[in-house]
Protein backbone atom coordinates (compact mmCIF):
# COMPACT_ATOMS: atom_id res chain seq x y z
CA UNK A 1 0.00 0.00 0.00
CA UNK A 2 3.31 2.11 0.51
CA UNK A 3 3.71 2.67 -3.37
CA UNK A 4 -0.01 3.49 -3.88
CA UNK A 5 -0.04 6.26 -0.87
CA UNK A 6 3.22 7.50 -2.53
CA UNK A 7 1.62 7.57 -5.62
CA UNK A 8 -0.97 9.79 -4.74
CA UNK A 9 1.12 11.92 -2.40
CA UNK A 10 3.29 12.82 -5.15
CA UNK A 11 -0.18 13.45 -7.85
CA UNK A 12 -1.16 16.12 -4.70
CA UNK A 13 1.90 17.90 -4.13
CA UNK A 14 3.33 18.03 -7.75
CA UNK A 15 0.45 20.25 -8.40
CA UNK A 16 1.60 22.84 -5.85
CA UNK A 17 5.76 22.27 -6.25
CA UNK A 18 5.89 21.81 -10.23
CA UNK A 19 4.12 25.76 -10.61
CA UNK A 20 6.58 27.07 -7.82
CA UNK A 21 9.05 25.63 -9.77
CA UNK A 22 7.75 27.15 -13.24
CA UNK A 23 7.56 30.64 -11.51
CA UNK A 24 11.39 30.63 -10.21
CA UNK A 25 12.12 29.17 -13.74
CA UNK A 26 10.26 32.17 -15.18
CA UNK A 27 12.12 34.66 -12.61
CA UNK A 28 15.56 33.23 -13.42
CA UNK A 29 14.84 33.88 -17.29
CA UNK A 30 13.93 37.80 -16.32
CA UNK A 31 16.72 38.15 -14.27
CA UNK A 32 18.98 37.03 -16.71
CA UNK A 33 17.36 39.28 -18.92
CA UNK A 34 18.33 42.00 -16.63
CA UNK A 35 21.61 40.72 -15.94
CA UNK A 36 22.58 41.07 -19.70
CA UNK A 37 20.99 44.35 -20.56
CA UNK A 38 21.42 46.36 -17.24
CA UNK A 39 24.54 48.04 -18.57
CA UNK A 40 23.39 48.35 -22.37
CA UNK A 41 20.46 50.83 -20.73
CA UNK A 42 21.12 54.90 -19.40
CA UNK A 43 17.24 54.64 -18.64
CA UNK A 44 16.96 54.93 -14.67
CA UNK A 45 13.36 53.20 -14.77
CA UNK A 46 14.80 50.69 -16.79
CA UNK A 47 17.29 50.30 -14.08
CA UNK A 48 15.30 50.23 -11.49
CA UNK A 49 13.28 47.56 -13.00
CA UNK A 50 16.17 45.29 -13.96
CA UNK A 51 16.92 45.38 -10.39
CA UNK A 52 13.44 44.58 -9.33
CA UNK A 53 13.64 41.31 -11.31
CA UNK A 54 16.78 40.42 -9.84
CA UNK A 55 15.69 40.95 -6.50
CA UNK A 56 12.45 39.37 -6.72
CA UNK A 57 14.20 35.83 -8.24
CA UNK A 58 16.78 35.84 -5.49
CA UNK A 59 13.04 36.36 -3.22
CA UNK A 60 11.88 33.94 -5.06
CA UNK A 61 14.90 31.17 -4.59
CA UNK A 62 14.51 31.98 -1.00
CA UNK A 63 11.06 31.75 -1.24
CA UNK A 64 10.89 28.46 -3.25
CA UNK A 65 12.27 26.53 -0.21
CA UNK A 66 10.51 27.96 1.94
CA UNK A 67 7.30 26.78 0.28
CA UNK A 68 8.80 23.75 0.07
CA UNK A 69 8.40 23.57 4.04
CA UNK A 70 4.62 25.13 3.77
CA UNK A 71 3.66 22.60 1.42
CA UNK A 72 5.22 19.71 3.33
CA UNK A 73 3.01 20.81 6.72
CA UNK A 74 -0.10 21.94 5.21
CA UNK A 75 -0.46 18.89 3.52
CA UNK A 76 0.24 16.61 6.65
CA UNK A 77 -2.40 19.06 8.00
CA UNK A 78 -4.95 19.03 5.17
CA UNK A 79 -4.73 15.68 4.64
CA UNK A 80 -4.36 13.89 7.73
CA UNK A 81 -5.90 16.34 10.71
CA UNK A 82 -8.45 18.44 8.67
CA UNK A 83 -11.77 16.86 6.72
CA UNK A 84 -9.74 14.78 4.27
CA UNK A 85 -8.40 12.54 7.31
CA UNK A 86 -11.40 11.11 7.36
CA UNK A 87 -10.98 9.86 3.77
CA UNK A 88 -7.23 8.80 4.78
CA UNK A 89 -7.66 7.24 8.28
CA UNK A 90 -10.50 5.79 6.69
CA UNK A 91 -8.19 3.77 3.68
CA UNK A 92 -6.92 0.46 4.27
CA UNK A 93 -3.71 1.67 5.54
CA UNK A 94 -1.37 1.39 8.59
CA UNK A 95 -0.38 4.68 10.52
CA UNK A 96 3.14 3.66 9.46
CA UNK A 97 2.10 3.76 6.03
CA UNK A 98 0.89 7.28 6.16
CA UNK A 99 4.14 8.66 8.10
CA UNK A 100 6.38 7.03 5.32
CA UNK A 101 4.59 8.34 2.45
CA UNK A 102 4.64 11.83 4.00
CA UNK A 103 8.06 11.57 4.93
CA UNK A 104 9.36 10.29 1.83
CA UNK A 105 7.39 12.64 -0.75
CA UNK A 106 8.60 15.41 1.87
CA UNK A 107 12.24 14.10 1.71
CA UNK A 108 12.18 13.85 -2.06
CA UNK A 109 11.22 17.58 -2.87
CA UNK A 110 13.41 18.65 -0.33
CA UNK A 111 16.32 17.46 -2.58
CA UNK A 112 14.60 18.04 -5.99
CA UNK A 113 13.99 22.01 -4.76
CA UNK A 114 17.72 21.93 -4.03
CA UNK A 115 18.75 20.58 -7.06
CA UNK A 116 16.45 22.44 -8.81
CA UNK A 117 17.56 25.81 -7.44
CA UNK A 118 21.61 24.57 -7.66
CA UNK A 119 21.01 23.91 -11.61
CA UNK A 120 19.26 27.29 -12.24
CA UNK A 121 22.28 29.08 -10.75
CA UNK A 122 24.32 27.20 -12.72
CA UNK A 123 22.53 28.08 -15.87
CA UNK A 124 22.33 31.56 -14.71
CA UNK A 125 26.41 31.31 -14.38
CA UNK A 126 26.80 29.96 -17.52
CA UNK A 127 24.64 32.93 -19.58
CA UNK A 128 26.13 35.62 -17.53
CA UNK A 129 29.93 33.87 -17.94
CA UNK A 130 29.47 33.24 -21.73
CA UNK A 131 30.23 29.57 -20.45
CA UNK A 132 29.49 26.87 -22.77
CA UNK A 133 28.50 23.21 -20.61
CA UNK A 134 31.37 22.15 -23.59
CA UNK A 135 34.08 24.20 -21.66
CA UNK A 136 33.12 22.97 -18.49
CA UNK A 137 33.49 19.22 -19.62
CA UNK A 138 36.52 19.54 -21.57
CA UNK A 139 37.99 21.58 -18.07
CA UNK A 140 36.67 18.45 -16.07
CA UNK A 141 39.24 16.70 -14.28
CA UNK A 142 39.28 12.74 -15.09
CA UNK A 143 38.79 10.08 -12.74
CA UNK A 144 42.47 9.29 -11.94
CA UNK A 145 43.35 12.89 -11.31
CA UNK A 146 40.21 13.12 -8.88
CA UNK A 147 41.82 10.09 -6.98
CA UNK A 148 45.50 11.16 -7.18
CA UNK A 149 44.09 14.40 -5.35
CA UNK A 150 42.05 12.85 -2.97
CA UNK A 151 45.25 10.48 -1.91
CA UNK A 152 47.48 12.96 -1.90
CA UNK A 153 45.47 15.41 0.29
CA UNK A 154 44.95 12.47 2.72
CA UNK A 155 40.97 12.75 2.29
CA UNK A 156 40.79 9.43 1.77
CA UNK A 157 39.85 7.36 4.37
CA UNK A 158 39.07 9.69 7.33
CA UNK A 159 37.87 12.18 4.75
CA UNK A 160 35.29 10.06 2.60
CA UNK A 161 33.70 8.52 6.32
CA UNK A 162 33.07 12.00 7.75
CA UNK A 163 31.77 12.99 3.75
CA UNK A 164 29.47 10.02 4.01
CA UNK A 165 28.89 10.77 7.60
CA UNK A 166 27.75 14.56 6.62
CA UNK A 167 25.51 13.31 3.57
CA UNK A 168 23.27 11.08 6.15
CA UNK A 169 23.20 13.91 8.57
CA UNK A 170 21.69 16.06 6.18
CA UNK A 171 19.27 13.04 5.19
CA UNK A 172 18.50 12.48 8.51
CA UNK A 173 18.19 16.32 9.76
CA UNK A 174 15.54 16.72 6.89
CA UNK A 175 13.59 13.71 7.89
CA UNK A 176 14.14 15.23 11.58
CA UNK A 177 12.79 18.67 10.32
CA UNK A 178 9.63 16.87 8.98
CA UNK A 179 9.10 15.00 11.81
CA UNK A 180 9.45 17.93 14.34
CA UNK A 181 6.28 19.44 12.94
CA UNK A 182 4.53 16.11 12.42
CA UNK A 183 4.53 14.92 16.18
CA UNK A 184 3.45 19.09 17.00
CA UNK A 185 0.78 18.75 14.91
CA UNK A 186 -0.27 15.05 15.48
CA UNK A 187 0.33 15.85 19.33
CA UNK A 188 -1.73 19.09 19.27
CA UNK A 189 -4.74 17.67 17.68
CA UNK A 190 -4.95 14.63 19.99
CA UNK A 191 -5.85 17.58 22.53
CA UNK A 192 -9.28 18.15 22.88
CA UNK A 193 -9.70 22.04 22.44
CA UNK A 194 -6.93 25.11 20.48
CA UNK A 195 -5.88 22.31 18.24
CA UNK A 196 -3.30 24.95 16.21
CA UNK A 197 -2.40 26.34 19.02
CA UNK A 198 -1.52 23.08 21.10
CA UNK A 199 0.74 22.28 18.05
CA UNK A 200 2.33 25.70 18.35
CA UNK A 201 2.99 25.02 21.99
CA UNK A 202 4.05 21.74 21.35
CA UNK A 203 6.35 22.60 18.42
CA UNK A 204 8.15 25.21 20.69
CA UNK A 205 8.23 22.08 23.60
CA UNK A 206 10.14 20.21 21.52
CA UNK A 207 12.53 22.21 20.46
CA UNK A 208 13.21 23.74 23.99
CA UNK A 209 14.07 20.54 24.71
CA UNK A 210 16.15 18.50 22.02
CA UNK A 211 17.96 22.44 21.91
CA UNK A 212 19.40 21.74 25.66
CA UNK A 213 20.39 18.32 24.74
CA UNK A 214 22.45 19.01 21.82
CA UNK A 215 24.24 22.07 23.78
CA UNK A 216 24.63 19.46 26.16
CA UNK A 217 26.13 17.07 23.57
CA UNK A 218 28.30 20.03 22.11
CA UNK A 219 29.64 21.03 25.31
CA UNK A 220 30.54 17.19 25.80
CA UNK A 221 32.20 16.87 22.56
CA UNK A 222 34.38 20.31 23.22
CA UNK A 223 35.26 18.99 27.14
CA UNK A 224 36.54 15.77 25.23
CA UNK A 225 38.52 17.75 22.65
CA UNK A 226 36.43 16.19 19.83
CA UNK A 227 37.52 18.72 17.57
CA UNK A 228 41.30 18.68 17.68
CA UNK A 229 42.28 16.05 15.23
CA UNK A 230 40.73 14.56 11.81
CA UNK A 231 39.56 11.39 13.83
CA UNK A 232 37.88 12.94 16.36
CA UNK A 233 35.97 15.18 13.91
CA UNK A 234 34.55 11.81 12.27
CA UNK A 235 33.81 10.51 15.63
CA UNK A 236 31.87 13.82 16.93
CA UNK A 237 29.70 13.64 13.67
CA UNK A 238 28.93 9.97 14.36
CA UNK A 239 28.08 10.96 17.94
CA UNK A 240 25.76 13.40 16.46
CA UNK A 241 24.24 11.20 13.76
CA UNK A 242 23.67 8.76 16.53
CA UNK A 243 21.77 12.03 18.65
CA UNK A 244 20.02 12.76 15.59
CA UNK A 245 18.58 9.60 15.13
CA UNK A 246 17.20 9.01 19.06
CA UNK A 247 15.44 12.73 18.39
CA UNK A 248 13.74 11.77 15.13
CA UNK A 249 13.08 8.18 16.10
CA UNK A 250 11.66 10.16 19.54
CA UNK A 251 9.49 12.50 17.08
CA UNK A 252 8.28 9.59 15.02
CA UNK A 253 7.06 7.49 17.95
CA UNK A 254 5.28 10.61 19.27
CA UNK A 255 3.76 11.15 15.72
CA UNK A 256 2.41 7.49 14.88
CA UNK A 257 0.74 7.64 18.66
CA UNK A 258 -0.92 11.11 18.31
CA UNK A 259 -2.18 9.34 15.01
CA UNK A 260 -3.38 6.12 16.19
CA UNK A 261 -4.33 6.82 19.65
CA UNK A 262 -5.05 10.30 20.25
CA UNK A 263 -6.55 10.93 16.74
CA UNK A 264 -9.60 13.36 17.22
CA UNK A 265 -10.62 14.74 14.34
CA UNK A 266 -13.60 17.84 14.52
CA UNK B 1 -21.67 -13.66 13.66
CA UNK B 2 -22.35 -9.63 14.20
CA UNK B 3 -20.99 -7.91 11.12
CA UNK B 4 -21.02 -4.73 13.93
CA UNK B 5 -21.20 -5.58 17.96
CA UNK B 6 -20.16 -2.69 20.95
CA UNK B 7 -19.64 -4.26 24.28
CA UNK B 8 -19.92 -2.16 27.35
CA UNK B 9 -18.27 0.39 24.74
CA UNK B 10 -17.40 4.11 26.07
CA UNK B 11 -16.06 7.13 25.17
CA UNK B 12 -14.95 9.87 27.24
CA UNK B 13 -13.41 13.21 25.79
CA UNK B 14 -11.85 14.75 28.94
CA UNK B 15 -14.30 15.10 31.44
CA UNK B 16 -17.10 14.36 28.74
CA UNK B 17 -18.78 11.29 28.79
CA UNK B 18 -19.97 10.91 24.50
CA UNK B 19 -20.79 6.96 24.88
CA UNK B 20 -21.46 5.16 27.77
CA UNK B 21 -21.83 0.88 28.24
CA UNK B 22 -22.98 0.99 24.89
CA UNK B 23 -23.44 -2.50 23.85
CA UNK B 24 -25.61 -3.44 20.63
CA UNK B 25 -25.02 -6.23 17.67
CA UNK B 26 -26.14 -5.32 14.36
CA UNK B 27 -26.84 -8.41 11.53
CA UNK B 28 -25.70 -8.61 7.93
CA UNK B 29 -28.26 -8.11 5.59
CA UNK B 30 -30.03 -5.24 8.00
CA UNK B 31 -31.02 -2.09 7.05
CA UNK B 32 -30.59 -0.11 10.51
CA UNK B 33 -31.25 3.41 11.52
CA UNK B 34 -28.95 4.69 14.19
CA UNK B 35 -31.56 7.20 15.92
CA UNK B 36 -31.24 10.06 18.10
CA UNK B 37 -31.06 14.00 18.75
CA UNK B 38 -27.84 16.08 17.59
CA UNK B 39 -25.21 15.34 20.62
CA UNK B 40 -26.74 11.91 21.56
CA UNK B 41 -23.77 10.03 20.70
CA UNK B 42 -24.06 8.56 17.08
CA UNK B 43 -21.22 10.25 14.90
CA UNK B 44 -19.12 9.20 18.23
CA UNK B 45 -20.06 5.59 17.79
CA UNK B 46 -19.73 5.51 13.44
CA UNK B 47 -16.05 7.41 14.15
CA UNK B 48 -15.51 4.91 16.62
CA UNK B 49 -16.82 1.77 14.27
CA UNK B 50 -13.87 3.27 11.32
CA UNK B 51 -10.74 3.85 14.02
CA UNK B 52 -11.24 7.21 14.00
CA UNK B 53 -11.31 7.67 17.67
CA UNK B 54 -10.46 4.93 20.70
CA UNK B 55 -12.57 3.60 22.94
CA UNK B 56 -11.54 4.89 26.44
CA UNK B 57 -13.66 1.18 27.67
CA UNK B 58 -15.20 -1.79 26.24
CA UNK B 59 -14.56 -2.46 22.98
CA UNK B 60 -16.12 -2.14 19.27
CA UNK B 61 -16.36 -5.64 17.05
CA UNK B 62 -16.74 -5.01 12.92
CA UNK B 63 -16.79 -8.54 11.82
CA UNK B 64 -15.36 -10.04 15.35
CA UNK B 65 -12.24 -7.42 14.34
CA UNK B 66 -11.38 -4.56 16.34
CA UNK B 67 -11.20 -1.33 13.92
CA UNK B 68 -8.11 -1.60 11.90
CA UNK B 69 -6.12 -1.95 8.77
CA UNK B 70 -8.59 -5.37 7.99
CA UNK B 71 -11.95 -3.59 8.99
CA UNK B 72 -11.67 -0.62 7.00
CA UNK B 73 -11.10 -2.84 4.17
CA UNK B 74 -14.64 -4.32 4.59
CA UNK B 75 -16.44 -0.99 5.94
CA UNK B 76 -17.82 2.08 3.70
CA UNK B 77 -17.95 5.33 5.57
CA UNK B 78 -20.05 8.29 4.57
CA UNK B 79 -19.05 11.10 7.19
CA UNK B 80 -21.21 13.86 8.47
CA UNK B 81 -19.11 16.50 6.04
CA UNK B 82 -17.38 17.15 2.76
CA UNK B 83 -13.93 15.07 2.98
CA UNK B 84 -12.59 14.37 -0.49
CA UNK B 85 -10.01 17.04 -2.07
CA UNK B 86 -11.97 19.58 -4.20
CA UNK B 87 -8.52 19.38 -6.57
CA UNK B 88 -9.05 16.27 -7.78
CA UNK B 89 -11.20 15.31 -10.77
CA UNK B 90 -14.02 12.40 -10.67
CA UNK B 91 -11.14 10.20 -12.52
CA UNK B 92 -8.86 11.16 -10.25
CA UNK B 93 -11.29 10.13 -7.17
CA UNK B 94 -12.16 6.55 -9.15
CA UNK B 95 -8.43 5.94 -9.45
CA UNK B 96 -8.22 6.48 -5.58
CA UNK B 97 -10.79 4.52 -4.48
CA UNK B 98 -9.45 1.30 -6.89
CA UNK B 99 -6.11 1.75 -5.58
CA UNK B 100 -6.97 1.13 -1.94
CA UNK B 101 -10.79 -0.58 -2.12
CA UNK B 102 -10.43 -4.01 -3.67
CA UNK B 103 -14.42 -3.93 -3.59
CA UNK B 104 -14.57 -0.41 -5.56
CA UNK B 105 -16.76 -1.08 -8.14
CA UNK B 106 -15.37 0.81 -10.87
CA UNK B 107 -18.08 0.60 -13.48
CA UNK B 108 -20.96 1.15 -11.22
CA UNK B 109 -19.55 4.55 -10.37
CA UNK B 110 -19.51 5.72 -13.78
CA UNK B 111 -22.68 5.10 -14.62
CA UNK B 112 -24.01 6.94 -11.54
CA UNK B 113 -21.40 9.52 -12.44
CA UNK B 114 -22.72 10.05 -15.82
CA UNK B 115 -26.45 9.47 -14.60
CA UNK B 116 -25.50 13.07 -12.90
CA UNK B 117 -23.97 14.26 -16.35
CA UNK B 118 -20.57 14.55 -14.42
CA UNK B 119 -17.69 13.98 -16.70
CA UNK B 120 -14.27 12.32 -15.77
CA UNK B 121 -12.61 15.25 -15.83
CA UNK B 122 -14.88 17.54 -13.80
CA UNK B 123 -13.46 18.98 -10.91
CA UNK B 124 -15.25 18.66 -7.44
CA UNK B 125 -14.62 22.00 -6.68
CA UNK B 126 -15.94 22.78 -10.08
CA UNK B 127 -18.92 20.89 -8.97
CA UNK B 128 -22.43 22.37 -6.42
CA UNK B 129 -22.83 21.53 -2.71
CA UNK B 130 -25.96 19.31 -3.41
CA UNK B 131 -23.44 17.21 -5.90
CA UNK B 132 -20.62 17.17 -4.04
CA UNK B 133 -22.11 15.58 -1.43
CA UNK B 134 -24.06 13.14 -4.18
CA UNK B 135 -20.53 12.28 -5.51
CA UNK B 136 -19.59 11.35 -1.64
CA UNK B 137 -22.55 8.95 -1.61
CA UNK B 138 -21.85 7.27 -5.03
CA UNK B 139 -18.15 6.62 -4.05
CA UNK B 140 -19.44 4.97 -0.63
CA UNK B 141 -22.18 3.11 -2.39
CA UNK B 142 -19.90 1.62 -5.15
CA UNK B 143 -18.18 -0.39 -2.59
CA UNK B 144 -19.07 -3.97 -2.39
CA UNK B 145 -18.69 -3.52 1.46
CA UNK B 146 -20.18 -5.54 3.91
CA UNK B 147 -20.40 -2.51 6.44
CA UNK B 148 -21.73 0.40 5.33
CA UNK B 149 -21.70 3.43 8.21
CA UNK B 150 -23.38 6.62 6.85
CA UNK B 151 -23.80 9.31 9.08
CA UNK B 152 -26.76 12.07 8.31
CA UNK B 153 -26.65 10.98 4.26
CA UNK B 154 -29.38 13.03 4.24
CA UNK B 155 -28.92 15.90 6.50
CA UNK B 156 -29.33 19.56 5.16
CA UNK B 157 -30.11 18.32 1.56
CA UNK B 158 -33.59 19.39 -0.41
CA UNK B 159 -36.13 16.97 -0.15
CA UNK B 160 -35.36 15.85 -4.15
CA UNK B 161 -31.85 15.40 -3.43
CA UNK B 162 -33.00 13.37 -0.23
CA UNK B 163 -34.83 10.82 -2.57
CA UNK B 164 -32.10 10.56 -4.83
CA UNK B 165 -29.99 9.78 -1.76
CA UNK B 166 -32.56 7.21 -0.46
CA UNK B 167 -32.76 5.14 -3.77
CA UNK B 168 -28.93 5.04 -3.91
CA UNK B 169 -28.63 3.46 -0.91
CA UNK B 170 -31.55 0.95 -1.38
CA UNK B 171 -30.52 0.44 -4.96
CA UNK B 172 -26.48 0.01 -4.71
CA UNK B 173 -25.83 -1.63 -1.15
CA UNK B 174 -24.60 -5.25 -0.89
CA UNK B 175 -27.69 -7.33 0.16
CA UNK B 176 -25.30 -9.45 2.33
CA UNK B 177 -23.80 -6.17 4.04
CA UNK B 178 -25.63 -4.11 6.77
CA UNK B 179 -25.81 -0.61 6.69
CA UNK B 180 -26.36 2.02 9.42
CA UNK B 181 -27.96 4.93 8.42
CA UNK B 182 -27.32 7.76 11.41
CA UNK B 183 -30.17 10.51 11.41
CA UNK B 184 -32.41 12.42 13.68
CA UNK B 185 -34.91 12.72 10.02
CA UNK B 186 -36.90 9.46 10.74
CA UNK B 187 -39.51 10.02 8.87
CA UNK B 188 -37.81 10.36 5.79
CA UNK B 189 -35.52 7.06 6.17
CA UNK B 190 -38.34 5.40 8.16
CA UNK B 191 -39.70 3.63 5.15
CA UNK B 192 -35.89 1.95 4.30
CA UNK B 193 -35.43 0.79 7.73
CA UNK B 194 -35.52 -2.90 8.74
CA UNK B 195 -34.25 -2.14 12.73
CA UNK B 196 -33.86 0.99 14.77
CA UNK B 197 -31.35 1.98 17.11
CA UNK B 198 -32.44 4.81 19.45
CA UNK B 199 -29.65 6.42 20.75
CA UNK B 200 -29.43 9.59 23.85
CA UNK B 201 -27.11 11.25 26.09
CA UNK B 202 -24.41 8.35 24.57
CA UNK B 203 -26.92 5.62 26.00
CA UNK B 204 -28.74 2.95 23.86
CA UNK B 205 -32.38 3.16 24.92
CA UNK B 206 -34.12 1.01 22.59
CA UNK B 207 -33.16 -1.54 19.55
CA UNK B 208 -35.98 -3.09 18.07
CA UNK B 209 -37.28 -3.93 14.34
CA UNK B 210 -39.25 -1.60 13.17
CA UNK B 211 -42.25 -4.35 12.53
CA UNK B 212 -42.18 -4.68 16.31
CA UNK B 213 -42.31 -0.98 16.98
CA UNK B 214 -45.61 -0.95 14.23
CA UNK B 215 -47.22 -3.88 15.95
CA UNK B 216 -46.66 -3.41 19.60
CA UNK B 217 -46.48 0.31 19.82
CA UNK B 218 -49.03 0.60 17.21
CA UNK B 219 -47.69 3.89 15.53
CA UNK B 220 -44.95 4.83 13.14
CA UNK B 221 -41.32 4.96 14.33
CA UNK B 222 -41.16 8.33 13.75
CA UNK B 223 -44.29 8.57 16.15
CA UNK B 224 -43.05 6.19 18.55
CA UNK B 225 -39.35 8.42 18.70
CA UNK B 226 -41.04 11.40 19.29
CA UNK B 227 -42.80 9.77 22.46
CA UNK B 228 -39.39 8.62 23.85
CA UNK B 229 -37.31 11.62 23.05
CA UNK B 230 -39.82 14.08 24.44
CA UNK B 231 -38.69 17.24 25.81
Amino acid sequence: MLGRLLKHEFRATARVMLPIYGAVLILAVLANFSFSLIDATDSLFLHILFIFFIVVFFIGVVGSFVLTVVVMVSRFYRNLLKNQGYLMHTLPVTVHGHLWSKLIVSLVWFFATAVFILIVFLLTGLIQTNTGIGDILSNFPSWAEVKEFLAESGFLGQGVLMTAELAVIVLVEALVTCLHFYAAMSLGHACAKSKVLMSIVFFVAISVVFSILENVCVIGFIAADAFDSIEHLSAGLGAALGIQIIEGAALYIASYLGLKKGLNLE
Amino acid sequence: MPILECKELGKRFGGVSALDGVTLAVEPGRVVGLLGPNGSGKTTLLKLANGLLTPTAGEILINGERPGVGTKAVVSYLPDREYLPDWMTAKQLMDLFCDFYADFDRERAREMLARLGIADTMHIKQMSKGTREKVQLIMVMSRRALLYLLDEPIGGVDPATRDYILETIIRNYNPEAAVVISTHLIADVEQVLDEVIFIRDGRIMLQSSVDAIREEKGMSVDQYFREVFKC
